[in-house]
């Protein structure tokens, strides 16, 4: 289930050395699937998005003693699959890194206030069976700058609290928040006549068979 | 001698082209996600429902934030085989033993 949390697991707390793999092996079996879809959602592809888990469950195994635990395990995960993707050299279509300023989210034509793809009426779990619409969807996440795209995807796809949000990306609430808008506000315009119009005129997304 | 205009040509505002970039309007645009997210107070909701009955450009612009929102949070990923979650934890408790 995409939106399912896992439950927080206590068994890592204080991992001695001989007991390592076997704590390993109860994490890695407890959050691998929702580090995968975190790792996905970041990457956007998922041979990028392996070597971010594993990269990640490297760290993190290395990483027991330094384990808080007053973290939720899985809060320590996303703090550690961020700051690696962070790290990542950026993809050659990856987004340029840089600030999202509001003004450029402000309308400026008729087309560009509603969403270009026809979804009233529908539930989203409906609109999404809309391949185009879930293209469109992905290709907007995957332009937003990687600060943005984190607050977005820890705030509206993994579903984590602000807080929460904060923690994982060392920031406070207040800037979460500013950040989450200004993406939501990014992929909102992706999706109007602008975004739209400005996707087809510039590249195609799919490879010409 | 200087003509003097017959008639002072009056800048209209554009009271036919809604300038969303102005005053209110901006102004909303700036607290969207807190709105949706039902983060203000009482009051300022209040203000913001006001105008948005007032303003259909601004209640458009709300749905759209809103379903974008909602299309996130059930946009769906994949997920791992179970032969690939097996043969990525053999892989990083290779790495982990090697280095």
């Amino acid at each position: 289930m995409a939106a399912s949390r896992q439950p927080h697991s206590s068994a890592s707390r204080t991992a001695p050395p001989q007991k390592a793999a076997d704590t390993f092996d109860a994490l890695y079996r407890n959050h691998v699937d929702v580090m995968y879809r975190y790792a996905n959602r970041l990457c956007g592809e998922t041979e990028a998005a392996k070597d971010l888990v594993q990269e990640t469950f490297l760290n993190a195994y290395r990483g027991f003693k330094n384990f808080r635990g007053d973290a939720q395990f899985s809060t320590w995960l996303y703090t550690i699959a961020s700051r690696i993707c962070l790290r990542m050299r950026r993809r050659r279509k990856g987004a340029p890194e840089r600030e999202l300023s509001l003004d450029e989210f402000i309308p400026t034509s008729d087309g560009e206030f509603r969403l270009q793809i026809p979804i009233e009426g529908l539930s989203p779990e409906a609109a999404l069976h809309n391949k185009q619409l879930r293209k469109a969807l992905d290709a907007a996440v995957g332009k937003l700058p990687k600060k943005y795209k984190m607050a977005l995807v820890l705030r509206d796809m993994e579903g984590l609290s602000a807080k929460e949000a904060g923690a994982v990306m060392g920031l406070n609430e207040r800037a979460v928040k500013s950040r989450l808008h200004r993406a939501r506000l990014f992929v909102r315009r992706e999706l109007s006549a602008r975004g739209l119009a400005e996707d087809t005129a510039s590249h195609r997304h799919e490879p010409i068979t | 001698m200087a003509r003097r205009p017959i008639s002072t040509r009056r800048r209209l505002p554009a009271a036919k082209s809604h300038r969303h970039e102005a005053g209110r309007c901006l102004h909303i645009l700036r607290e969207l996600s807190a709105f949706i997210d039902d983060e203000l107070s009482h009051d300022i909701c209040g203000e913001i429902r006001q105008h948005l009955g007032a303003c259909p450009r601004c209640e458009e612009f709300v749905v759209s934030l809103r379903q974008t929102v909602a299309l996130c949070r059930k946009s769906p990923a994949p997920a791992l085989s179970s032969i690939e979650r097996a043969k990525m934890r053999e892989q990083i408790l290779t790495a982990a033993h090697m280095r």
